[in-house]
């Protein structure tokens, strides 16, 4: 008869004996090796639960003077002592029964909340960066903002020709000025710069650095043009876009030290990117964002949004324009599709022409 | 399966004598000299999640070796790796033992080793983490402790206190609670006691004479920082 059970008691091994326990009308038979089989009545019993995990029958009576405990753990047993107990001990059983419950859902309560909240983290960390990226934005002032792009804009022009006056830079300078008029509460002070390169590329830098190329000036093919490029890109300054990348890149380290209220921290930071805040690549969500916001401050200073429309036209056939702006710009045809659609919904208005010849600024480059 | 300790003391040693066919299982790392009738192979216990989620959650070793006679009776040598008793408890198919992870060193074929998940208070702040090991079946265990190893023998509802990082092992009739070791929070960690497990019979503990992570503050003030 192997056993079932250990029994503790005075006369019997700290560790408890193996027992053989099994339930009778009568009352509980328990055999120890070695001493004489037992059958008590169950009026002489008491029961409670326990062990480790509070999951094990523990019966305990008295018996000739000694005191004995039982723990049961096989099912099978308990299952029979619960079936053949008298009614008087059902309250005792079900109070216990109902304790190792309470200690297993206890215990599955746990399991639940710690998978739980370890999945949840992992959504929030999955879902919710880009708020927390907001919001980190969010807390840094735009005279922190200036000198990451100062910082950027110095390196990049440090290997770079600068076209200091002329048409062309009045013309873009004049175009800038037509747009940021029309934001409303505009913190940005804008800084266009025109660079001598074949490149047909503009970008703008967090802090309202404006970089525009004069190959873009030459491919364009009018001032409506050139506009929309500006209005695009002044819009990834004033939406932030520059510094959401930053953060991003920078990573949760940065969030929650812009958060807890280090925006030094962060400027040092991002002065070390340096010149890749350049080639930073704006998301695609970011791309849209500006694009019907930058139409929008279009319409505002009556400049036509079709010469944005038309440019990225243009730029979605990329085999006849070989430009860099596709590079950090990616065109597509839904991009100009969207557009379309948005420009369709704003009401008609004649534009206003530009005060400037855009044949003198051609010829100027 | 007959097994040995040699050296009783702070670099004990078991031998394990093995009949032809026979096998122990033993902490991957531990084997120290055997006969060459006897084969090594690495075995996943509880085939490979269990061992994933053996080593995963309770940082025993992903692997157990098992040394099989193979080729005749042969006997192994087992050794720790940190210096300290070892003990061995006969499972009878009853009994059941809880060991915290690293305790365990060896055990025969009939030992059934699960990784076991604690309460939410008890894997916080027991100190053993919230996943250790339950040893049932039949045949020897064999434990390793860091310092000496002492036996409390606790009568049916009687109550002993223990500093949790002393705890190495605990039959699964005992049960315990978390406490600090003094009233106030704060009391409780400038004792350096900080939090105790207060153990209820019936049943036995196994505790070590020295913390290992106490051995791990202390010895750390003499390794040289490098630049």
């Amino acid at each position: 008869m192997s056993p079932n059970a250990l029994c503790f008691g005075g006369d019997l091994p700290e560790a408890g004996a193996p027992c053989r326990v099994e339930v009778s009308s009568a009352g509980l038979l328990v055999a120890i090796q070695g001493l004489p089989d037992e059958t008590i009545p169950f009026t002489h019993l008491s029961v409670t639960a326990g062990g480790f995990d509070q999951d094990q029958l523990v019966v305990k009576w008295v018996h000739g003077g000694i005191e004995r405990t039982v723990y049961l753990k096989d099912p099978a047993v308990i299952a029979a002592f619960r079936q053949a107990a008298p009614p008087e001990l059902m309250p005792h059983l079900e109070r216990t029964a109902a304790h190792v419950r309470r200690a297993r859902s206890g215990r599955r309560t746990w399991l639940a909340i710690a998978v739980g909240s370890i999945l949840g983290l992992l959504l929030v960390l999955w879902f919710g960066s880009d708020l927390l990226v907001r919001m980190a934005v969010a807390q840094i002032s735009v005279e922190w903002e200036r000198p990451i792009g100062e910082a950027a804009r110095g390196q990049f022009l440090a290997g770079q020709t600068v076209v200091k006056e002329g048409p062309a830079v009045a013309a873009v300078q004049d175009i800038t000025k037509r747009l940021a008029d029309q934001i409303p509460n505009n913190p940005y002070k804008f800084e266009v710069t025109v660079v001598r390169s074949d490149v047909v590329n503009a970008f703008a830098l967090p802090g309202g650095y404006v970089i525009v190329f004069t190959g873009l000036l030459k491919k364009a093919e009018g001032p409506d043009e050139v506009a929309g490029v500006l209005s695009h890109e002044v819009n990834h300054v004033v939406l932030r876009h520059g510094l959401e990348r930053i953060v991003k890149t920078l990573g949760i380290v940065a969030v929650v030290t812009v958060l807890a209220g280090n925006q030094e921290g962060l400027v040092g930071l991002a002065k070390q990117l340096g010149i890749e805040l350049v080639t930073l690549k704006f998301g695609r969500e970011q791309e849209m964002e500006a694009d019907l916001s930058g139409l929008r401050l279009l319409h505002r200073a009556k400049i036509s949004s079709d010469g944005l429309i038309h440019f990225f036209e243009r730029l979605t056939d990329a085999d006849k324009l070989q430009v860099e702006l596709l590079s950090t710009h990616p065109m597509s045809a839904a991009r100009v599709e969207r557009l379309k659609a948005e420009a369709a919904t704003l009401p008609k208005q004649e534009p206003v022409p530009f005060d400037f010849e855009w044949k003198d600024v051609q010829a100027g480059l | 399966m007959k097994s040995e300790i040699l050296y009783p003391g702070a670099f004990p040693m078991v031998r394990v004598d093995l009949a032809a066919g026979e096998s122990v299982k033993a902490e991957s790392g531990a084997m120290v000299a055997c006969s060459p009738t006897v084969d090594v192979e690495s075995k996943m216990e509880g085939g490979f999640l269990g061992a994933l989620s053996r080593k995963m959650l309770s940082g025993e070793k992903f692997f157990f070796q098992t040394l099989r006679a193979s080729r005749g009776p042969g006997e192994v040598l087992l050794a720790p790796t940190v210096p300290g008793d070892i003990v061995m408890l006969e499972l009878d198919g009853v009994n059941e033992y809880l060991v915290q992870k690293d305790g365990f060193l060896a055990g025969g074929e009939g030992v059934k080793i699960e990784s076991k998940m604690q309460s939410l208070s008890r894997g916080l702040l027991g100190g053993e983490g919230f996943f250790i090991l339950r040893m049932s079946g039949t045949g020897t265990l064999v434990l390793n402790s860091f310092g000496a190893v002492h036996k409390i023998a606790l009568k049916p509802d009687e109550e002993y206190i223990v500093d949790n990082s002393h705890l190495v092992a605990w039959t699964a009739t005992t049960s315990y609670n978390i406490e600090k070791a003094s009233a106030g929070w704060i009391a409780s960690f400038t004792s350096g006691e900080g939090l105790v497990c207060r153990f209820r019979g019936p049943g036995i503990v196994y505790i070590q004479s020295r913390n290992p992570s106490g051995f791990g503050n202390w010895i750390r003030q003499f390794i040289p920082v490098s630049e």
